[in-house]
């Protein structure tokens, strides 16, 4: 890849006039489609492409309909963590949208280098004293694995496809990959038909970016392939340099469910992502630090327990023989009762000088 | 193998427009290349208005996408309109081998095959064996080209310190020519393969022409092929990395003995032919149990199947080996003895 200059895409909104009933709409810049507001007619924007918002490749439709993706949130809601903030599971889902998210499919071929010390296992017999049962020591024998390191090098070439990276600003791409993976079977040659009357963003982020992140995804593949690529019955100090050649970006519309989840009106709505041919949900409820905080505690004071038993028995037995006598002359006994909650030691000098 | 070059110059002219990534051959309605994942190149010109908006056909009417049709649904009067959907068929054979061994050559064939399977067969199984079906039947399978560089690792024999595996890695050229690979349902993969040489691939004939000709058997079944064209692309790469384990075990991996072979195949330029090949499937039962063998049809000297193992031969001769055992340990302990 060659360094790009920094890129600017167009801003200008586009003005348009409503095919059926003449009303002019206004199309923002990163908007592919508009519903007249007047008559409710859907239409799609087709802007000459540019470098970092070529022509779409493929799109894949929505099969998941408004209703299921809502029953679909509203049991995931009810299953959250007991973590979750205790008004999430009863929250209601405003606003759900149906979204054409922009991202690349990219494809390359990977050549790399590798290097790794492979071990290879053996069998050992060895001789060793023990001392049997009668306190004599003998010498016994045993059989032993042992590993043997060699050093291994070489090549390895594939072609990586199928990575998926986010081209929208508005998603970031770990929230895409958490409902991935789509089911690119089903993908068909982009047609304005299949987005009509959705909601449709342009890409917003820059081919250079989208690249960045392709590459990352794909080293990450390559290095899963290699650590099942190795050789031996185990292996150490794996280092690969990786060459992706002839890299492609290819622009399809991904389908996504997108809604907020308004569960407190003191607080703001979080989002949650569903995907449109799948219908795997991702989102993060807000976590309840009370609860987090009380469980903490709770696993703290479990822990501590024994040693409070153990303390307060402690405190119990040892001056027990002379109760009856040290009590009642040492005023400094008085906050004994909460010295006992110390776990071991520390005491403080009253008591403790008795000893 | 026989290379045919009636097949290869044939099918070539037959080509549309490759991948130009890996030189693949795409087929029309290809959305991407199966090999490497490029997208094929669009035929689609830009759009002529910046603005489209789809209209229904019956009613005039704006027209949305619809999850539920998964296809353009007009609100109005619920006509839905059809778009290009991608095309995955499951293929047809393009080229069918002539049938050229008759079916009562085949029952001969069967008979001569039980009398060469050996000392552990029952003596009688070529007589006492009745067939009770013969069926001729084409198999699917897939005739593959390609160059591919096959990455290797493996452990072998060769150069073993302490341990008795060496690591050994490397990378290599191997070009695929004619390679014949079962796409088959009804014949496994060992009977594929032990039958697969024999095919005289320069006799192909185009599969059109099987009505008008005479090219086997009247009652001879045509096996459909088993995958979608997306999926069997799939399996031709998975079954050229098999074959080329095998061929890497056969002189490039150093050493004799060899485990843990891994392969990553990059294939350039491959191509994919669907053959219908001859064959005849024989039922046959030997005391009342059912066994089953095929039979080349273009070479009837070469069968594969199952056949019954007389257990009584087996047993008499384990028990001769015991025997000798023993005979050998009693003389050593008596010569110790003595
Ligand atoms: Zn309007
Ligand atoms: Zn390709």
């Amino acid at each position: 890849m060659t360094p790009r200059p920094p890129v600017r895409f167009s801003r200008a909104p586009v003005q348009l006039e409503c095919e059926t009933c003449g009303a002019s709409l206004r199309v923002e810049a990163d908007q592919r489609t508009a519903v007249c507001p007047y008559c409710a007619s859907p239409s799609v924007v087709e802007r000459p492409p540019s470098n970092d918002r070529p022509s779409p490749h493929f799109v894949l439709g929505f099969t998941t309909t408004r209703e299921s993706a809502q029953g679909a949130v509203k049991a995931w809601l009810g299953k959250r963590s007991f973590f979750a903030q205790s008004s999430v599971k009863t929250a209601t889902v405003d606003s759900i949208r149906g979204v054409y998210t922009p991202a690349y499919l990219y494809s390359a071929m990977a050549q790399t280098r590798y290097a790794a010390q492979i071990g290879e296992d053996y069998q050992e017999t060895e001789t060793y004293t023990t001392t049997d049962d009668k306190g004599n020591s003998v010498t016994q024998t045993r059989v032993v694995t042992r590993t043997e390191h060699r050093h291994l090098e070489g090549q390895h070439a594939t072609y990586v496809m199928d990575v998926l990276v986010v081209a929208s600003r508005a998603v970031p791409n770990a929230e895409l990959e958490a409902i991935e993976p789509f089911d690119l079977r089903t993908m068909r040659r982009y047609t304005p038909a299949v987005l009509s009357g959705w909601i449709a963003e342009e890409p917003t982020m820059t081919q250079a970016e989208c690249y960045g992140l392709a590459r990352r995804e794909a080293l990450e593949k390559i290095g899963r392939d290699l650590s099942g690529f190795m050789p031996g019955d185990s292996y150490h100090g794996l280092t690969h340099e990786t060459r992706l050649d002839r890299e492609t970006l290819e622009l399809l519309y991904v389908p996504l469910w997108v809604l907020a989840v308004r569960h407190d009106p003191q607080k703001p709505p979080f989002r949650v992502l569903i995907n449109g041919q799948t219908g795997a949900i991702h989102g993060k409820a807000p976590l309840s630090w009370i609860k987090i905080a009380l469980a903490v505690v709770l696993v703290l004071a479990l822990i501590a327990a024994p040693f409070v038993l153990a303390a307060a028995r402690d405190r119990g037995r040892d001056p027990a023989e002379r109760r009856g006598a040290a009590r009642p002359l040492t005023p400094a006994a008085a906050p004994a009762p909460t010295e006992g909650v110390r776990p071991g030691g520390s005491r403080p000098a009253p008591t403790g000088g008795t000893r | 193998m026989s290379v045919s070059m009636d097949v290869a110059s044939a099918t070539t002219s037959a080509t549309g427009p490759c991948c130009a990534r890996c030189q693949g051959p795409l087929e029309p309605g290809d959305l991407r290349c199966a090999v490497c994942g490029l997208a094929a190149p669009q035929g689609r010109a830009p759009a002529s208005q910046a603005v489209q908006v789809l209209r229904c056909t019956e009613c005039g009417a704006a027209v949305s996408y619809s999850a539920e049709a998964q296809a353009p649904k007009c609100r109005f009067c619920g006509a839905v309109t059809r778009i290009e959907q991608p095309v995955d068929p499951i293929d047809q054979a393009d080229w069918l081998l002539p049938f050229g061994v008759p079916p009562d050559q085949a029952d001969q064939a069967l008979r001569q095959w039980m009398s060469t399977l050996g000392f552990f067969r029952p003596s009688d199984l070529s007589r006492a064996a009745t067939v009770e079906g013969l069926r001729p039947i084409w198999w699917a399978g897939w005739l593959v080209s390609a160059d591919a560089v096959v990455s290797w690792t493996a452990d072998s024999n060769a150069g073993a310190h302490r341990s008795s595996w060496a690591p050994h890695a490397g990378q290599t050229q191997l070009p695929f020519r004619n390679l014949l690979l079962s796409a088959s349902r009804g014949l496994s993969l060992d009977e594929a393969r032990e039958l697969a040489p024999y095919f005289r691939l320069d006799l192909a004939v185009p599969a059109a022409h099987r009505t008008q000709q005479q090219l086997g058997p009247p009652d001879a079944v045509l096996e459909q092929f088993d995958a979608q064209r997306s999926a069997a692309r799939k399996i031709v790469s998975e079954r050229i990395a098999a074959s080329a384990e095998d061929a890497l075990k056969r002189g490039v991996i150093p050493g004799s003995a060899f485990r843990n072979v891994h392969v990553a195949v990059l294939l350039h330029a491959l191509e994919t032919r669907r053959l219908a090949l001859p064959s005849y499937v024989l039922a046959y039962r030997y005391k009342g149990r059912s066994y089953r063998a095929v039979v080349h049809g273009q070479d009837a000297s070469h069968v594969t199947g199952t056949a019954p193992i007389a257990w009584g031969k087996v047993a008499l001769v384990v028990a001769g080996a015991l025997a000798l055992v023993v005979l050998v340990i009693g003389a050593l302990v008596l010569a110790r003895a003595a």
